[in-house]
């Protein structure tokens, strides 16, 4: 019996893989709805206060994403390796910040945390169906186009902080294009220092890419994606005067860095998605205004 | 000769955002203050929006949808402060 050639292995084994996931669309639209109820009973129901309804809210989506992503590991849809970041975080509330390669990302964060408060496009915060449960679980609404909106939304981010919530922010303020980074905006690093609480920054790579702006969720790739989280460097707001533009420059520094570098060998797919130095310096590495609040 | 009120604004924006590499008279009147134009972020334009407060008496007010108008570049910023302050001083107009 002649074997099959690898071509055509892969081309099986993608195929099996895209109709695991139309089998796991199909069952997830058939229960999301109660989930939805779920959560819509939970957001009205008991705990008049807010801390204490976010909590829960936050509880039961983790619980939620962390059962999502067995059972995506189960039908060998996608890996997701995020306990190894753990042991590095720091005991109380902090701000987290992602590059964000993929739509999968906010999930991996909220299991590994355990919950954390986010910030949401206004389109979105505003949906009708989903206004309420967002509001109830801590997310904060965005901006949108009012420059001096921003305000509003730091010194919400702060009040959460305070009351013992993290909060997960992605700086590029969309999904990143692939193989490199966008510039960061400077709210992540604002909210840390008025909140001065650390900066965590969390390296998030998936091999072979998926759910990515170009890879969509029906051409699933083989082998199975891994979405791997790597913890960079925690960063005291203190170590910079609680000066947000020079908090900035270290964190964005070092995720251009681990772009042009890439991770240590061994990891899966290593090199994959790296950066070329040259595309890393015409999309801004040492790109920063010379500018300093420190005297 | 009294500095006009582009020119101080000029100089407030640098001051305030401590723009160390950015002279005051090199910054043009009609280039946007974000983005593409002097890079401004949205944390500037509130701690803009606080110093022009505080310099002028003119505050802006959130969730105004002509927020993005005004601080398009400079001169679209005196004229909102211009405006701003021709209403104090013609109250019930």
């Amino acid at each position: 019996m002649s074997s099959l050639t690898p071509s055509v292995t892969h081309g099986i084994l993608k195929f099996a893989r895209t109709v695991r996931v139309y089998f796991f669309m199909g069952v997830y639209t058939a229960i999301s709805p109660i989930g939805y109820l779920l959560l819509a009973i939970l957001s009205r129901v008991g705990k008049a206060d807010p801390v204490a309804r976010a909590r829960r809210m936050q509880r039961v989506t983790t619980t939620a994403y962390r059962f999502m992503h067995r059972w995506l590991h189960w039908v060998r849809i996608a890996h997701f390796d995020y306990r190894g970041v753990l042991p590095g975080l720091p005991a109380g509330p902090c701000v987290v910040v992602a590059n964000h390669p993929t739509i999968m990302d906010i999930s991996a964060i909220t299991a590994l945390l355990g919950g954390g408060c986010t910030v949401a496009k206004p389109s979105l915060y505003r949906r009708r169906m989903l206004h309420r449960l967002l509001e109830a679980s801590g997310t904060i609404e965005g901006p949108g186009p009012d420059p001096v909106a921003a305000g509003r939304v730091v010194d919400s981010a702060v009040r959460w902080i305070q009351q013992g919530f993290s909060l997960i922010l992605f700086p590029e303020g969309t999904r990143s294009p692939p193989g490199r980074l966008l510039p960061f905006g400077r709210a992540a690093f604002e909210i840390a220092c008025r909140a001065r609480v650390p900066v965590v920054s969390l390296a998030i790579r998936c091999v072979p890419m998926w759910l990515s702006k170009e890879v969509p969720l029906f051409q699933p790739p083989h082998p199975m994606p891994h979405l791997r989280l790597t913890l960079l460097a925690t960063d005291d707001p203190a170590a910079v005067q609680f000066d947000s533009h020079r908090l900035r420059e270290l964190v964005e520094g070092r995720y251009r860095s681990w772009y042009l570098l890439g991770l240590p060998s061994g990891t899966p797919g290593d090199g994959a998605d790296v950066m070329e130095p040259a595309t890393a310096a015409k999309e801004g590495v040492g790109r920063w205004r010379n500018r300093s609040k420190i005297a | 000769m009294e500095e006009s009120l582009e020119d101080r604004l000029k100089t407030l924006i640098v001051e305030t955002l401590a723009l160390e590499d950015v002279d005051p008279a090199s910054i043009q009147t009609d280039a946007p203050l974000f983005g593409e134009g002097l890079g401004l972020d949205s944390i500037d334009a509130l701690e803009l929006a606080l110093a022009i407060h505080t310099s002028f008496g003119v505050k802006t007010r959130e969730n105004d949808e002509r927020n993005r108008e005004y601080y398009h570049s400079v001169r679209s910023l005196c004229e909102f402060i211009r405006a701003e302050q021709a209403k104090v001083a013609a109250p019930g107009t």
